[in-house]
This record gives C-alpha cells, sequence and structure tokens, in this order.
C-alpha cells in the first residue's frame, strides 16, 4: 500500500504512473493535492484515454459497488428526521381545535330550540286563532276556606262538564 | 413524508372547517342584551311577570317595579319583541264577563226520586254519586268585567257572591274569587250563615259543578253549577 508522503513526493503534473493513480482513487485526502497540482489526474484516473481505469475494469466496478453498499449502508443507519417536540404540540393542538370546533358546530346545530323559540311558535300558532286554544290549564278550584276538607274531581262522562266534590265535615248537615 | 404532508392537511382543514362552523354559536355565547321598561295600565306586573318568564332566554332576566307598576327587562332585542306582545295582549282593558251560576240541592231519598226535567242533564252528570233526587235551588247570570264584584240572591234564601278575577289568555280562563255561597237560616230566615268559600278558575264555555256535601255517604249535598261566557 502506497503511503500517502510516497505519493505526493512522486507526484508530477501530466503523470500517469498506475501505481500513483490507484492511491489516488483510494485516499480522498491526496485527491484534493493531486487536483491543485494537475487537475487532469482526477480524469486519468478515471481510465484516461484507454478507457481502462487503472487496476483493471473488475476492480473499478468493484470499487463503485462498495461505494454504493457503503453510501446504502449510511443512509440506512442515519437518524432520520423526526417530528419535533413543538411540532407535535402544535400538530396535537391543531386536531384538539379541529375535533372541539367540530363537535361545537355540530351540537349548536342539532340543540334543543330555545325557549323563546318555542314561545314564539306559540304566538304565531295564538294569532292564527281567532281564539286562542289554552296553552296552559289551571286548577278548578284555587282555594277552599277549610284545609281539612277533602277535594275530589269526579271521572268524566265524556262531555265536557267537569265535576268535582268537596267533603267538609265541617259544612251543616242542611245543606 | 407524503403521508405526514397529508396528516397535517388534513388537521388543518379540520381546524379551519371547525372554526368556521363554531363561528355561530361563538357568537352567541355573548350576544347583545338590550333593557326595556314596560309599564301597566290595567293588570299588575307581578301576575306578566309569570307569563313573561317563558319568553326569556338564559341571559334575559326580569324585576318587578311595583310602586310604578312596571317591569324592567333584559334580554336579547329579538325577545323583547315577543315579551312587547304578549304584554301588549295582556295589559288590555278589563274585559266583561258572564257568569252562569245555579244551585242544586241533591239528596238520596227512598222511595221515588224526584228529578225536574230542567235538571235531568245535570243528573245525568252526576250519576256517579249517590243522590237520586235533585231539586233547584236557584239560577241567575250575572254580568261584569274583571275586579267587579257579582252578587246574586235567590228566592229560596240562597245567596251566591264573589268577585270577577283576572282573565287569563294562557289557559283561556277567568278567576272566580272569594266564591261564598251563604244561605239564610233561622225562624225568621233572616240570619246570614256561610256555607263555603272558595276561590275557582273557569275555562271559557266549559261547564263546571262544583259539589259540596260534609262525606261522601252524605244524604244531603249541594252542587254549584257554574259556566263562564265572555
Amino acid at each position: 500500500m502506497m503511503t500517502c508522503h510516497y505519493f505526493r513526493a512522486n507526484l508530477q503534473p501530466g503523470n500517469a504512473d498506475a501505481a500513483l493513480l490507484e492511491h489516488l482513487r483510494h485516499c480522498d485526502a491526496c485527491l484534493d493535492y493531486a487536483m491543485s497540482i494537475d487537475p487532469d489526474l482526477f480524469f486519468r484516473s478515471l481510465g484516461g484515454d484507454e478507457l481502462v481505469p487503472p487496476g483493471g475494469v473488475d476492480a473499478f466496478v468493484g470499487d463503485v459497488m462498495s461505494q454504493v453498499r457503503v453510501r446504502n449502508a449510511e443512509t440506512a443507519l442515519a437518524p432520520h428526521r423526526t417530528v419535533s417536540a413543538w411540532q407535535r404540540w402544535a400538530l396535537a393542538a391543531t386536531i384538539a381545535v379541529g375535533v372541539t370546533g367540530a363537535t361545537l358546530a355540530y351540537r349548536y346545530e342539532h340543540s334543543a330550540p330555545a325557549p323563546q323559540r318555542v314561545a314564539q311558535t306559540l304566538l304565531s300558532v295564538q294569532a292564527a286563532k281567532p281564539h286562542p286554544a289554552p296553552t296552559a290549564t289551571k286548577s278548578f278550584v284555587e282555594t277552599y276556606s277549610s284545609h281539612n276538607a277533602t277535594i275530589v274531581e269526579m271521572p268524566s262522562d265524556g262531555s265536557d262538564t267537569k265535576v268535582v266534590m268537596i267533603f267538609d265535615d265541617k259544612l251543616p248537615a242542611d245543606l | 413524508m407524503k403521508l405526514k404532508h397529508a396528516f397535517l392537511m388534513i388537521s388543518m382543514l379540520l381546524a379551519v372547517s371547525g372554526a368556521a362552523f363554531a363561528e355561530p354559536a361563538a357568537a352567541d355565547a355573548k350576544p347583545a342584551l338590550a333593557v326595556r321598561i314596560f309599564s301597566f295600565k290595567f293588570k299588575q306586573a307581578d301576575k306578566a311577570a309569570a307569563a313573561i318568564k317563558p319568553l326569556l332566554s338564559k341571559e334575559g332576566s326580569m324585576s318587578i317595579q311595583p310602586s310604578t307598576n312596571s317591569l324592567v327587562v333584559t334580554d336579547r332585542a329579538e325577545n323583547l319583541k315577543s315579551v312587547a306582545k304578549m304584554i301588549g295582549d295582556f295589559d288590555k282593558e278589563p274585559q266583561s264577563f258572564r257568569l252562569y251560576v245555579r244551585i242544586v240541592g241533591a239528596s238520596k231519598v227512598e222511595g221515588s226520586p224526584k228529578i225536574a226535567d230542567d235538571l235531568k242533564d245535570v243528573a245525568r252528570k252526576l250519576a256517579i254519586l249517590p243522590y237520586n233526587s235533585f231539586e233547584s235551588v236557584g239560577e241567575a247570570t250575572v254580568q261584569g268585567k274583571e275586579g267587579d264584584p257579582g252578587l246574586i240572591d235567590m228566592q229560596t234564601g240562597y245567596r251566591a257572591d264573589f268577585k270577577f278575577g283576572e282573565y287569563d289568555p294562557a289557559s283561556d280562563s277567568i278567576a272566580v274569587n272569594d266564591l261564598q255561597i251563604a244561605k239564610l237560616t233561622g225562624a225568621q230566615k233572616d240570619q246570614l250563615t256561610s256555607l263555603l268559600k272558595t276561590s275557582l278558575n273557569l275555562t271559557i264555555g266549559q261547564t263546571y259543578i262544583l259539589g259540596a256535601s260534609r262525606a261522601p255517604q252524605s244524604q244531603r249535598a249541594l252542587m254549584i253549577v257554574l259556566v263562564a261566557r265572555r
């Protein structure tokens, strides 16, 4: 194996020594130095005029494939680009806002009608009729003088007459 | 990378669309409220408050001013319109009504029952009760406005006095306040004895029969037929 010191000591511009050129293919540090001495050395190290690389085609192809394998291995071993912490938080916040917004919108659209809407509907229905239908009912007997009395609503006979009996033992017998 | 970009895009789309949909709800969260004072000419403000309460929104409120007989209502503008309409319908000049009152004596007698022809309809409605004899004590129709007193003196010595209460549009009913049924008693029929006192709500046009007796098995009962009309 040729040392870098030997290569640099024997390198001359226009030199086509196969041993020197082979060292150049393996040593990137000497490549820069050689380029400064003779820029054409790089092309000559690839094969020169006869298109046959120094050391033979097989050696050259072997070098190229080994470089390919090395670079593939470097790519495979290189740490994958990951989402940073702030990106993850931003992503989570975005999803949360999206889901919350969509949920609120859904609830707003499907919520029960507001009380005033119901009231307005009732009012509009009432306004459409000459005599409004009662929307509420009140108890027939609001108050009675005696607290001990029993007030009973009798079953209806099918007519619209409402019968309510007051049983009060304080009432006179000769009503 | 493509998957991540797609995921980010979908998330952003969700956020934007969600915010857009949520905008109306967010806008409603802080509605503009207005204040309006309603003064009453004919009716009491506190009576109107009960009818108005269902019309108010969650943010709405009201307070009664008894000294000025007015109502201060705070709510959205559209709700205040509904309140104003309701109050306009409510605070009207006292309406006039007719109250038909008939008093019928019901009793359980041995032998052949006595039912006058004009009381057969009443007797049929009271068939569930243990009375088989009905006699008319008296009847009359009294006309009056809300707040007016009413008095019926019957030749049989019975008296009905009462006060026309307020008309409730929600239930289409008129209140008959302090209805007192009394009877002249004593040897000279010169003592007025109160039999019962009650306050009633009568739906306009409906017939009511208010019966009174000491107990369900009593031999005698008094039936008061009432019908309120406009």
